[in-house]
């Protein structure tokens, strides 16, 4: 069968149009940053105290939302998927990685994509954030002999999590719509118990209208998903195009 | 702060997720910041020790076959991210010099654990190979095993911090 996308892999367009191509896609990932809120280091903070939940929500969001698109398109025929970078889990790593990164974030208000998109708004407590990121970086490059086998340890390849529940594969599409939901729900609970509202937003009635329209939307596909097998979404049996430098970098 | 300026989370949401789809059916590959940070310090200090970045078991790999580290997709994907948010600050009216903090904070001890928390995210993003974008959306929505762990341990990090520095957000 014949796929059209990726269409940097199928031939579709040069190497160096999907460069350039890049300029928009970034385009639109910045443009959503400013209007999630992130360009404002206090409301990324705040989803630590439960103050302002938005950065999970809107991270649920996205993820449920290339989830859908991603194996969406690959069920529809659209997209090959073997021919996507999917990336492979180093499990320990990744949990230490992880634990660092929120203890960052708590501290230092931002992630790196955030960091940078605020930064052009003028943010200075940004800038140093940004400066004390690429420090960080250089410090993790130039002592990588102490931590390099740790790096490279406890691979598991590309593993995913209807792979590690033993279900298939839109079924667990299905538990993230679920549990997306389910965790928005929970927070904002718990936003409006520890930090109730003190002046009323005129516009919540349409907000919920309109989220709750989305969501709808994103459980009916999830549903949808959980009658067709696994293969139709993805061959295991095709061996995914990551690659290892055992001692270097990866691509993200 | 407007309706127009800040959306309700979940259109934003949809939003950044529609980017992500964007760069796996044009690119087939995911999207990222923390990488093109990596290559910057890699340049960097390339311009200041050539021999010895091209040498170091990490960063060598960005100048394998005379390759230049800037010359790369993320790169390019931040430049545009950039622009992407320059344009929605200005369309908003939201470009302002400013240091972000909570009403308690001084300038300097924002500014100060602003500085610590970089350094330790950036450190961070390394070790997991991404940080919440390249790493936690993209892995997230891939349903990698690896990617979810990461994001739990990000809020459960981030939690066990908040009571420490509390009176700089709240």
């Amino acid at each position: 069968m014949d796929m059209i996308a990726p269409l940097a892999k199928t031939g579709a367009i040069s190497p160096e149009l999907n460069l350039w191509l890049a300029i928009p896609i970034g385009f639109v990932f910045g443009f959503a940053l400013f209007h999630a809120g992130f360009t404002d280091s206090r409301r990324i903070a705040w989803a630590f105290y439960f103050k302002d939940v938005g950065v999970p929500v809107v991270m649920f969001s996205a993820i449920v939302t290339g989830m859908l698109g991603l194996f969406g398109l690959s069920l529809i025929g659209f997209l090959d998927i073997s021919e996507v970078y999917l990336l492979p889990t180093f499990l320990l790593p990744m949990a230490v990685g992880g634990l660092l990164f929120g203890l960052g974030m708590v501290i230092g208000g931002y992630c790196p994509g955030t960091a940078i998109a605020s930064l052009v708004t003028g943010k200075i407590d940004a800038l140093v954030f940004l400066v004390g990121f690429l420090l960080g970086s250089l410090i993790f490059g130039d002592l990588f002999p102490v931590w390099g086998d740790f790096y490279n340890s406890d691979y598991m390849g590309v593993v995913r999590l209807d792979q590690v529940l033993d279900i298939s594969l839109g079924a667990a599409v299905l538990g993230v719509v679920i549990v997306a939901v389910a965790g928005t729900l929970a927070m904002r609970y718990v936003q409006n118990r520890f930090w109730p509202v003190t002046e009323p937003d005129p516009q919540r009635r349409q907000v919920v209208k309109l989220q709750g329209a989305l969501i709808a939307v994103a459980a009916v596909i999830g549903f949808v998903f959980m009658f067709f097998p696994t293969k139709s979404f993805i061959d295991d049996y095709v061996e995914p195009p990551y690659y290892i430098v055992p001692t270097g970098e990866v691509v993200q | 702060m407007k309706f127009a300026t800040r959306w309700p989370p979940v259109p934003a949401g949809i939003l950044i997720g529609i980017s992500m789809l964007l760069a796996w059916v044009v690119a087939g590959r995911g999207i990222g910041a923390s990488g093109a940070m990596t290559r910057l310090v890699a340049w960097v200090q390339h311009g200041l020790f050539p021999t010895a970045t091209e040498q170091s078991t990490y960063f060598g790999a960005y100048f394998a076959d005379g390759a230049h580290p800037l010359n790369d997709y993320v790169v390019v994907l931040v430049l545009g991210l950039v622009i992407g948010s320059f344009v929605a600050a200005w369309l908003s009216g939201e470009l302002r010099v400013e240091v972000l903090r909570g009403p308690r904070s001084s300038i300097a001890y924002r500014l100060m654990l602003g500085l610590l928390g970089g350094v330790l995210a950036g450190f961070a993003a390394r070790l997991a190979r991404g940080c919440t974008s390249g790493q936690a959306l993209v892995g997230g929505a891939e349903l990698s095993l690896g990617a979810w762990v990461f994001m739990m341990c990000i809020f459960v990090g981030g939690w066990m911090a908040a009571w420490f520095v509390r009176k700089q957000w709240i």
